[in-house]
């Protein structure tokens, strides 16, 4: 009924959720470039899907933008305007990382060597399972509330194994014959690939601050 | 029309310190605009006044008896001393100085209404002790219901923001009816206004203060509730303002400003922070001790001033 008195708030609501979208269509367009395209950064799409993940990561900066511009039109108290410019300012550097780590392949034409392989796959599983459980978790807390401290537990979870595994495959890596560049080269990937779970975590606790600072 | 300077001066002073109690922390927040508040609040302080001034000018008046160059000279003492205490950076009650100046009077006239003053300073002791007592109870009690809402971030954000608006509003209110007497209750006891259009000429003073020089106080006295978490502002502006309307129904004018230092000592004891300083609270208890004591000084210097004549020759 008061709706009208309230439109910049809801038009913040409706871009948080608009950035949440966007964030899922950039975590699809990284995880079908690293899928498909693994073995070989050469194949046909590697570069479409890379500029897509580019363009939907600078859509995102763009709802970045747009929903700090609202805030700074006075809507929101200021405790909230800030909750939700360092939630989604964190958010935004898994993205960054999406990016990094696609021209990182590109760039330095990297192959991650077949033995390699399984673990590598399951660190990226894993990394995108827990984005997909952070994003859950950010509609959680501009929805019903409810859940979010076992999405916390669960992200954490995930963290921890795909810290496991991290460090497993960077044994491997020291422990393979592979050229001391190619080790460099490789070991760097997979740090990128395991910061997104590190930063998702930081994102989960966030969000998990976020609540209990609203329970009086 | 003249003599009644002093008393639209002491309004004016009055309206622009204690706006920021009211709305100090919604516009330094920038939950609301400055003239939003401003406007809220000159409206609302003028309903208070003339909806529910009459009982606390019926008190003022009642302490002693006034002739008008009397109430002139206890408006301009009690000014005077709002302004001294302002400049000695001391916290300081337009209630307070009133009264002190009125005592003043009383002295000089050798005729003061005891136990109209006993009430008066009972209640000062009071008002921060039921700012306290009220934001423990609101604390707790709103707090309860707000978690059971279960609202989302945003829900929960236009909540208390319609809240401190309201809250605000209510505050507002409660100083217009409860402060009015202070600056026009002396001239009803000198016979020169109806009870009416002292609450109406008290009102307009208070309003235009509010309106003319309250930004810049809100600005730096409104910083210092800023520092509150949203929900624990809400409960202080609300404390205040219900602690300020009780005594406006006991017929007494109070402090706003202590009511709110009380309300946030209560909420930093539910919460178990310290929100005040020992500072801030000794240079409370010197402002409370000293503004009635300078005031009664300050009356009885001016009317002694005003009663010295020039003899040639001597």
């Amino acid at each position: 009924m008061f709706g009208f008195l309230f439109k910049k708030q809801q038009q913040i609501e409706t871009l948080i959720f608009n950035y949440i979208k966007n964030f899922r269509k950039t975590q699809k367009l990284f995880s079908d470039a690293f899928t498909s395209c693994k073995a070989d950064p050469f194949c046909s799409n590697f570069n479409f899907l890379t500029d897509q993940t580019h363009k939907y990561e600078s859509r995102g900066d763009d709802i970045r933008d747009e929903i700090n511009d609202l805030m700074y039109g006075k809507a929101l108290l200021p405790e909230s305007r800030e909750d939700i410019m360092r939630l989604i300012a964190s958010a935004d550097k898994i993205l960054g990382h999406f990016e990094k780590i696609l021209h990182m392949i590109l760039g330095q034409h990297l192959v991650i060597p077949d033995f390699l392989m399984p673990k590598t796959e399951e660190l990226f599983t894993s990394s995108m399972e827990s984005c997909d459980l952070m994003l859950k978790q950010i509609e959680t807390l501009f929805s019903t509330q409810q859940g979010i401290r076992e999405l916390v537990a669960d992200i954490d979870l995930l963290e921890s194994h795909c810290d496991h595994i991290e460090r497993s495959l960077l044994r491997m890596i020291f422990d393979s014959t592979l050229e001391l560049a190619r080790k460099m080269e490789v070991k760097e990937l997979i740090l990128m690939v395991g910061d997104i779970s590190d930063q998702v975590d930081r994102v989960s606790k966030r969000i998990n601050i976020i609540r209990m600072k609203r329970i009086v | 029309m003249f003599s009644l300077l002093g008393g639209i001066f002491l309004g004016w002073s009055l309206g622009a310190n204690d706006a920021s109690n009211v709305f100090g922390s919604a516009v330094t927040s920038r939950m609301l605009k400055f003239w939003t508040a401003a406007v809220l609040s000159a409206i609302f302080v003028l309903l208070g006044a003339l909806i529910e001034g009459q009982a606390g000018i019926e008190t003022l008046k009642g302490l002693t008896q006034l002739t008008l160059q009397q109430a002139v000279v206890s408006s301009v003492a009690a000014a005077v001393t709002v302004t001294v205490m302002t400049v000695l950076g001391l916290p300081v009650s337009t209630s307070q100085a009133v009264v002190g100046a009125l005592i003043g009077i009383g002295i000089l006239n050798q005729h003061f209404n005891i136990s109209g003053l006993g009430k008066i300073v009972a209640c000062w002791f009071g008002t921060p002790v039921g700012g306290l007592l009220i934001a423990v109870v609101l604390y707790k009690v709103v707090g309860a219901f707000y978690n059971r809402l279960n609202l989302t971030m945003i829900q929960s954000d236009i909540l208390i923001r319609c809240g401190l608006i309201v809250g605000g509003s209510y505050g507002a209110y409660a100083l217009g009816a409860n402060n009015v007497a202070n600056v026009t209750a002396v001239y009803v006891g000198a016979g020169m206004l109806s009870i009416f259009m002292a609450a109406l000429i008290g009102g307009l003073s208070i309003g235009f203060g509010i309106l003319t020089y309250s930004r810049k106080v809100m600005e730096t006295v409104g910083s210092k509730l800023v520092r509150l978490d949203p929900f624990s502002a809400l409960v202080v502006v609300l404390a205040e303002a219900i602690t300020v309307h009780i005594y406006t129904f006991v017929g007494v004018p109070v402090s706003t400003s202590q009511a709110v230092v009380g309300a946030v000592l209560g909420v930093g004891m539910v919460k178990g922070i310290k929100t005040v300083s020992t500072r801030t609270l000794a240079n409370i208890g010197i402002g409370w001790f000293l503004t009635p004591l300078v005031a009664t000084g300050i009356a009885l210097a001016i009317d002694f001033a005003v009663h010295l004549h020039y003899i040639p020759g001597v």
